[in-house]
């Protein structure tokens, strides 16, 4: 591997004409060659008996636009997380029955993620997914509701019986867990498509010096900050460009006078209180190999205000930004990591955020790397009938 | 009907019992600095000091007006200790700052304090000047020195002066081994259990901390670490956590950690 380090690099002796390629060491080819291969292989979630099959994904798209999951029968998991908005709403902040408190999440990769929401309060995608549809802020919808519908409705009958096996039962919140499931089996199969730094990571890890210098400058510049002395890919890691836990970036969070969002503390507590955490019986992983994270997890003061590390890919197209979407724009956000207080920033030991002082020409290298993160889906079809 | 009233009797004598036995505290770390004043207003603070059952609380805040503000409003409850910080983002700075030393020596003409701190030094930095006049001053005005640092800085102090009397802030954040080592070797020095989880989790205190409280009863403290302002709205969460661990632990030895210790260490509220 060395060997081939040293060949790449001697190949890249800087050239007479314009340069359209940095030098890159070989640990910063190796701190970029972190950040993929993407896509990822997909990934079965042994608590969910439908992960993966497409009975269930078909099962779940349709419940995910169905509106009558809600008390109102107006809002759908899709009136919030549109397709078209790269999966949210294009809004600041949510909204349900309700203005809420924190921005609609993105579900762009949301199957790779281990603990869910703004605050970690659900440990698998289903049981994040019974959150919204109950919570009379969201959806205000019910367990009978939800049951209901795959009892008596022609079409999702049919497509519970597909994808579980067996008719709908009467054990109403059992078919409400279903219904997540399926949901859940559906929004894993969401995955982001691959970008400019995908194609430039593959090309740097292969040594393909053409293809590297396919990349714009200001990105490479940008990517050279991001991993180097900027430190971003200390939190956001790996190939989703999150470390999928929780920090505190110095953003205030009070949501209202005498109130505050507690974040990943209050989150813990949710999760420890929840009939649908990975402990309870409603996990179809009956090794328990996949509650070792829930069964371990620590409560620490600095939780409080923490917020889940968002994923980096499509960052660009998700406007606005951080939990509560109080930062309008990509711009703004490196200027925050710029010039971040540390008044609002605790000190024990090497703080992982610090304001990093950054020129003009470096904030403008950073976005441009950042964008270079985004790509345009492919237009997605109507779902097919579940039983035609 | 009587068996109703005698049930409601014995309701509200459990009630009682429960608010008379809760534990009271002394929060030895605390800050209210210039961005809390506003969003969380004086007598919100001791709105929920009072929740909290936190019958004192040692405060500093940068720029130090803040602790002023609090004493105004609650003489008995706050413990005022002086921050070399004019805002929080100089704690990386201050220990190089000349305007320092006179700003203290300004404020200490004026007010009495029970502490210099908490202030962020480590290793060999603790030997620079503005340090040593800081030891200084804590000796000449009986002051305790509260010392966010590594147990370096923490020898350097009493080297400086074998008399002094440190409040190592956070215990330094180590291991209670090394606690115990630096507890053992200065007697003046006692330990703020702020912003620290690993003693205790789900309510039980962890082994070799157990060791350490039971060893030094007289020499620990809890403290809650406001250091931005909405952290005040976890102080009553963190009194209750706080209360669940230490009933872990022998009543006389919570006590102290609770309380008694802070009264004693840092004379009560002026």
């Amino acid at each position: 591997m060395r060997g081939l380090l040293l060949l790449v690099l001697a190949a890249w002796a800087p050239p007479a004409a314009a340069q359209q390629l940095l030098d890159w060491s070989p640990d910063e080819v190796r701190a970029v060659g972190r950040h993929g291969p993407w896509p990822p292989p997909p990934v079965r979630d042994p608590s969910n008996r439908v992960s993966g099959t497409p009975a269930g994904i078909a099962l779940g798209e349709h419940l995910f636009n169905d509106p009558r999951l809600s008390a109102d029968g107006l809002m759908s998991c899709a009136t919030c997380h549109q397709a078209g908005r790269d999966w949210s709403d294009g809004r600041a902040k949510g909204f349900g029955t309700v203005d809420l408190d924190r921005r609609t999440p993105s579900l762009w990769n949301v199957g790779y993620a281990h603990w869910f929401g703004w605050d970690g309060a659900g440990d698998s995608l289903w049981a994040q997914t019974i959150r919204p549809i109950v919570d009379p802020r969201e959806m205000g919808g019910n367990a009978q509701r939800v049951a209901g519908l795959l009892r008596h409705d022609k079409d999702l009958a049919c497509g519970y019986q597909r994808a579980f096996g067996g008719k709908a039962g009467d054990d109403d919140e059992l078919l409400l867990v279903d219904a997540a499931k399926a949901m859940a089996a559906f929004q894993a199969t969401l995955v982001s498509p691959r970008t400019r730094f995908d194609a430039f990571r593959d090309a740097l890890v292969a040594g393909d010096r053409a293809a590297v210098a396919r990349y714009p400058l200001s990105e490479q510049r940008g990517l050279k900050l991001f991993v180097g002395s900027g430190n971003c890919d200390t939190c956001h890691f790996g190939p989703r460009f999150t470390n999928g836990e929780f920090g505190d970036v110095g953003i205030a969070f009070f949501v209202r006078p005498g109130e505050v969002d507690t974040g990943r503390l209050g989150g813990l507590a949710r999760l420890a209180g929840s009939p649908f955490n990975l402990l309870g019986r409603y996990n179809d992983d009956v090794s328990g190999a996949n509650a070792a994270r829930t069964r371990h997890v620590q409560r620490l003061h600095a939780n409080f205000g923490e917020f889940r590390v968002p994923s980096l890919r499509q960052v660009g197209r998700a406007a606005a930004y951080m939990h509560d979407g109080s930062i309008a724009t990509l711009e703004d956000v490196v200027r925050h990591y710029s010039e971040v207080n540390p008044d609002r920033l605790h000190s024990d030991g090497t703080p992982l955020v610090r304001p990093l002082g950054l020129s003009p020409q470096e904030r403008t290298d950073l976005v441009a790397f950042l964008r270079s993160l985004d790509a345009d889906p492919p237009p997605r079809p109507a779902p097919p009938p579940l039983c035609p | 009907m009587r068996i109703v009233l005698a049930c409601l009797c014995l309701i509200a004598a459990a009630g009682m019992a429960r608010a008379d036995q809760e534990l009271p505290i002394f929060d030895a770390h605390m800050h209210y600095s210039h961005d809390a004043w506003t969003v969380v207003p004086p007598k919100e603070v001791v709105e929920i000091l009072k929740k909290a059952g936190v019958k004192r609380a040692m405060v500093s805040s940068s720029n130090n007006e803040g602790t002023k503000m609090l004493q105004d409003v609650a003489p008995g409850v706050i413990v005022p200790e002086l921050r070399p910080y004019r805002s929080r983002g100089e704690l990386s700075t201050w220990a190089k700052d000349p305007t320092v030393l006179p700003f203290l020596e300004d404020l200490l003409s004026k007010r009495k304090y029970v502490a210099i701190g908490e202030f962020h030094i480590y290793g060999a930095d603790a030997d620079l000047p503005n340090m040593r006049g800081v030891v200084q001053l804590a000796r000449k005005y009986g002051m305790f020195l509260h010392s966010h640092s590594d147990a370096d800085a923490v020898v350097r102090h009493f080297q400086q002066d074998p008399d002094a009397k440190v409040l190592w802030a956070h215990s330094g954040f180590e291991r209670p081994e090394k606690v115990r080592e630096m507890l053992r070797r200065y007697p003046r020095l006692a330990c703020d259990l702020a912003f620290l989880t690993a003693h205790a989790s789900n309510g039980k205190v962890s082994p070799g901390w157990r060791e350490a409280f039971l060893e030094f009863p007289d020499r620990f403290v809890v403290g809650t670490d406001t250091f931005t302002p909405e952290r005040w709205h976890y102080v009553v969460e963190h009194a209750r956590w706080s209360r669940a661990w230490l009933a872990d632990l022998p009543p006389d030895v919570a006590r102290k950690i609770a309380y008694e210790n802070g009264d004693r260490l840092f004379g009560g509220a002026r």
